[in-house]
């Protein structure tokens, strides 16, 4: 049995990894940082989609860690058990690694619901590097012309639109009335799903896969709740991420949904962090705990745990859920409460025919935000978002076609900056 | 390092700025034919806001702490070693506009040339002063060591 020792134990090697890599090194040029994968490469994961639809030549992800004498990734690795108490970590090759600091990265894993036939061949979850070569194998082997998305959330939607760069078939079928409802309003939803008939998608709502069929070892076709059949040569579950936590169930960590962590991204056991799509927050606005699985936030828990880990107290603001994708020429980005249960919440909207804008307003802060069409802007309103900045001064202003950082308090301006030369 | 600074109090809303960065950053560098026959037309980096009597220009404010450069899922996004600037590099750029949501000051757009790619203030490429400094009539905007 081998055994190793190292100070910092790097789980998952994502974005929140590599960030907090960058952010340990800010403080500790020296401490030994051992990582282990279960992957072949650092890679991207959002680019996987991209990748099958060869937009992209690589799915690497910028600049590689210097894999010095002080860095050692060890890929293709699994850690199988944990012991936050002893600070031990137990790999699948029989590996006793001894620790001093541990960041768990361990991600998602794709939500695959009881359908019958789900184990054929030809159906497919996306979220790894490993899928993407699966599809596209199989899609070398057999041109698949017919295929039908489960899920019309964003990893269905990022995975539609991959398939419309390979000029597809494509059937997407989502549960929900509409598309994308945790980011988009009904409203919202009408502008994307218009878009999405006119590049010749089919969208089927309120219903689901019930059983997937077979014709000579082959998949032939999808049935669906409501009686209805569509030939499908390829098939993707595509409804959603959970954390990946079940290996941690005898830990001594504490798990809700995700890892649950303080604001300094420390899960219930010292010494033992957590970011990215495992890790369980409190929302920014809301402060209410949800696992957030978004890559800007993977990046900010990232960085706070890799701080935090070296000796820098940094706390975490909380995850603000956002998101932005281009899809059937229809640009959208989202962040926030869309979608407010609070009677107490105003509204305002700018729409024409192909652009439409949301801003939610509560307490006179921005609480959500939803641009879509022309989306340049966005970043602006998010930003005010996040400072929590009172828009009652600017308010008659908000989604006029020229608002800008000239419609801000001048103090602001010249203030919420950080760095010389870069107030307006 | 240097960057643009904005000086509002000088600034005449011209917008020749918007004209001399277009041309700058098209591919015959010539202004009646950037305006005339480069099809799509190039797209302007800087950006004149105007309210009332103020105005100014405003390009990319290259931050220290980038969130366009932690939010990019390709690495497009980074910092040029040698200069600072914050420059996109439209080769690896695939489009997913995580910059433009992540931009505090708006001024990333989306701009489509053989395919849809982010674009914004390069300074020029650090090909000397930028363009919009060294054109501005009225010295609203100056090239300086921060």
């Amino acid at each position: 049995m081998k055994k190793l020792e190292t100070y910092y134990f790097i789980i998952g090697y994502s974005v929140a990894s590599w960030w907090c890599i960058q952010s340990i090194r800010e403080n500790d040029p020296v401490g030994f940082i051992q990582v282990v994968s279960d992957e072949k490469t650092c890679y991207s994961r959002p680019l996987i989609t991209y990748g099958l639809g060869r937009t992209v030549d690589s799915i690497a992800y910028q600049g590689k860690i210097e894999e010095s004498n002080k860095v050692q990734v060890s890929y293709e690795s699994r850690v199988e058990r944990l012991d936050a108490r002893k600070k031990m970590a137990f790999l699948a090759d029989g590996t006793e690694i001894s620790f001093e600091k541990a960041l768990i990265a361990s991600g998602g894993v794709p939500i695959i619901p009881e359908i019958t036939g789900r184990e054929k061949p030809g159906i497919f979850t996306f979220t790894r590097q490993k899928d993407m070569e699966n599809i596209a194998s199989f899609m070398y082997k057999k041109p698949a012309k017919n295929i039908v998305i489960l899920g019309g959330g964003f990893i269905g939607l990022k995975t539609c639109e991959a398939m419309m760069n390979m000029n597809k078939n494509i059937t997407l079928v989502e549960l929900a009335p509409r598309l994308l409802q945790n980011m988009l309003d009904e409203e919202g939803s009408y502008y994307l799903e218009k878009s999405l008939l006119r590049s010749g998608v089919h969208i089927i709502k309120e219903d689901t896969i019930v059983s997937f069929e077979e014709e000579k070892g082959n998949l032939s076709d999808v049935l669906l709740k409501s009686g209805r059949r569509i030939p499908a040569d390829l098939a993707v579950i595509a409804i959603g991420v959970r954390p990946h936590v079940d290996w941690l169930r005898s830990s001594g960590i504490e798990i809700n949904r995700g890892i649950v962590v303080d604001e300094f991204q420390e899960s219930s056991c010292p010494d033992i962090y957590a970011a990215g799509d495992v890790a369980e927050t409190r929302h920014l606005l809301t402060g209410e705990r949800s696992v957030v699985a978004i890559w800007p936030e993977a990046v900010n828990q990232g960085r706070v745990a890799g701080w935090n880990m070296s000796g820098r107290v940094v706390s975490y603001p909380g995850s603000l859920p956002m998101n932005a994708v281009e899809i059937g020429e229809k640009a959208l980005v989202s962040a926030g409460i869309v979608n407010p249960t609070d009677d107490n919440c105003e509204i305002i909207i700018k729409k024409d025919r192909e652009n439409y804008k949301k801003l939610v307003i509560k307490d006179d802060c921005i609480i959500g935000v939803i641009f879509i069409g022309d989306i340049e802007k966005s970043g602006i309103y998010i930003n005010l978002m996040r400072q929590k900045l009172p828009v009652q001064a600017f308010y008659e202003k908000l989604l006029e076609p020229n608002f800008g950082l000239i419609n801000l308090p001048t103090q602001y301006r010249k203030h919420f900056v950080k760095g010389a030369g870069i107030e307006v | 390092m240097k960057k643009i600074v904005i000086h509002e109090e000088y600034c005449i809303g011209c917008r020749l700025c918007e004209i001399q960065c277009l041309v700058k950053h098209s591919s015959s560098g010539k202004i009646i034919k950037a305006f005339r026959e480069e099809f799509p037309r190039p797209v302007s980096r800087v950006h004149v806001e105007e309210e009332g009597y103020l105005s100014f220009a405003l390009q990319c404010r290259h931050c220290e702490d980038a969130t366009c450069i932690e939010n990019c899922l390709t690495g497009a996004m980074h910092r040029d070693e040698k200069s600072g600037a914050v420059i996109c590099d439209e080769t690896k750029c695939v489009g997913c506009w995580m910059c433009i949501m992540s931009c505090p000051f708006g001024v990333i757009q989306r701009e489509k040339k053989e395919r849809k790619i982010a674009s914004k203030c390069d300074l020029c490429g650090n090909d000397g002063e930028p363009a919009c400094v060294t054109n501005c009539p009225n010295e609203a905007l100056s090239y300086e060591e921060t």
